[in-house]
């Protein structure tokens, strides 16, 4: 927990020390979410079929995909940041050589932004319910929590097998080409898996966001009950019980290398 | 248990070198590689100033990261307070203070205090003794006045002296130091010489591996000194004893360059 608290108390000063891009991040928040409300106005307006996107209207919808991608990309891009970031910087080899194992650095590494991350997204729906009047289900929250959390642990998974890859190559990622790319075209960000042609959605199976977006929606949106949640939840879980481990041993399979390479500290 | 502090037993370090495409067509399975050390011997004894010096190049620092456990070697064994650096390397991590590259190993954009704050917890450091330390290690080596200040805002000696305290703030056995007069002044360089000398090996009994360009480090400082040469030791003994194996030719004239 000590070492928690000193990760984040890290990343805030080093954030708030630049305080323009700090502004700058806060004001895109509303501009963000003030464009996708007008875009769902203009959806509403050519009549989108509510059976596709929910009885709360596109607005909804969108705001609960936008808010997954959020945290997926947070995921997929923090783990390797942090280290990218140390190795340019050149602390990787001053934070290697303290008491603290590599797993437990990595994973510290991206505390502040998955926070950062929750933050925003709490504004984003606060933006939603408060001026926007979106009405979220009451009985499904801690469903929702439950999906967010898989959801968070499987996104991290892929993170920490990123940063494996930022370990050795250093630039050249490919699981941010494969998942990030494909997560906001086939994921259901914007609109329903079910308007892509069968052999998208066979994609669209494979990625976690999926199950994350279809989960979250459906308990959110429409208060759905645990049997109409677990084909989300089931996939999300099985997909965080393989990739997590599988991130954390990939990337000390990846320190590894670098310790025999000598490359741990350069970029 | 070992009794020297530091133990280096026939260690060899090889680097794969990159091969350019055409290399790679014609000969897919072969590899290239440098050799940064080449069977290196070496024994530290406890609450001993040992010095490396060599060209650039010569495996000083490769043999640092070894101990520090940044690096991996090819073959042969190293120790510190008796611990494996391979199989052991959280009880090495334990055991040593590491002052390497303190220009850039530290947060820019933080102060010193909230830099030492932030490694003291990765080091298991409870906050009340970090404090403690921060004082009395600020105050010993006279960086006390700067402490909140910006990181950014400090002088290269500023920076050497941040990267010692942070080195000493687990209060470790052996401390392991990459040109940390590099940057220094004169003036300030004998003064820190002092303090090594004085203060960590004769009061605190500390043991120390110090990799030097500087011909004062060795002379004034150091115990005994090893001079390194294309990844071997080439000469070690008391300054007088390497001063006079390379007077009788015990050496190469590139090394021996730098005495």
């Amino acid at each position: 927990m000590k070492k928690l608290w000193a990760f984040l108390k890290r990343d805030f000063l080093i954030e708030t020390s630049y305080r323009f891009g700090m502004l700058l991040q806060l004001s895109s928040i509303v501009f963000t979410i003030a464009g996708y409300y007008y875009l769902a106005r203009f959806v509403g307006l050519s009549g989108f079929s509510a059976d596709k996107v929910g009885t709360q209207g596109y607005f909804a919808f969108v705001l609960i995909g936008v808010a997954v991608h959020e945290y997926l990309t947070t995921s997929l891009e923090a783990f390797s940041r942090g280290i990218r970031e140390s190795q340019l910087a050149g602390t990787l080899g001053a934070l290697l050589s303290t008491q603290t194992s590599l797993p437990v650095i990595i994973l510290l590494s991206a505390a502040y932004p998955l926070l950062w991350t929750s933050l925003v997204v709490m504004v984003y729906l606060a933006i939603g319910i408060g001026i926007f009047g979106v009405r979220f289900a009451d009985g499904s929250l801690g469903a929702a929590g439950i999906i967010l959390l898989l959801s968070i642990v499987a996104f991290s998974g892929l993170g920490t097998l990123s940063a494996s890859f930022v370990m050795v190559f250093k630039r050249g990622n490919p699981v941010v080409w494969m998942f990030g790319g494909l997560s906001w075209l086939l994921g259901g960000v914007l609109y329903p898996v079910a308007v892509l042609p069968w052999w998208l959605r066979k994609a669209s199976a494979m990625l976690p966001i999926t199950y994350a977006i279809e989960g979250l929606r459906a308990a959110l949106l429409r208060g759905a009950p645990w049997q109409e949640l677990w084909p989300s939840v089931a996939p999300l879980l099985l997909i965080a019980v393989i990739i997590f481990p599988l991130g954390i041993v990939s990337f000390q399979v990846a320190a590894r290398y670098t310790r025999i390479a000598g490359t741990l500290d350069q970029y | 248990m070992n009794a020297a502090a530091i133990s280096v037993r026939s260690l060899v370090k090889r680097f794969a070198l990159s091969r350019d495409l055409g290399e790679i067509i014609r000969r897919p399975f072969a590899t290239r590689s440098a050799t940064a050390l080449d069977g290196v011997d070496l024994e530290v004894g406890r609450g001993e100033i040992f010095g490396l010096l060599g060209p650039n190049g010569a495996g000083k620092t490769t043999l640092l990261k070894i101990l520090c456990t940044l690096v991996l070697p090819t073959a042969g064994d190293a120790t510190v307070t008796g611990c494996d650096v391979v199989r052991q390397p959280s009880l090495v991590r334990q055991a040593i203070g590491y002052c390497l590259d303190t220009e850039r190993s530290f947060y820019f954009r933080m102060t010193g205090r909230q830099n030492l704050e932030f490694f003291a917890a990765l080091n298991n450091i409870e906050s009340d003794r970090a404090a403690e330390r921060i004082a009395e290690l600020t105050e010993m080596l006279g960086l006390s006045h700067a402490i909140d200040r910006r990181f950014a805002t400090y002088s290269n000696g500023m920076q050497q002296k941040l990267g010692l305290v942070r080195a000493l703030m687990t209060d470790p056995h052996v401390l392991l130091l990459d040109e940390p007069t590099r940057s220094l002044d004169p003036a300030a360089a004998a003064e820190f010489r002092h303090f090594l000398r004085g203060t960590l090996v004769d009061k605190l009994n500390k043991t120390i591996l110090i990799v030097t360009h500087s011909l004062e480090d060795a002379s004034e400082c150091c115990d005994r000194i090893a001079l390194m040469g294309q990844g071997r030791i080439s000469a070690s003994g008391t300054w007088a004893e390497v001063r006079g194996a390379i007077r009788n030719g015990g050496t190469s004239a590139h090394q021996a360059g730098h005495l």
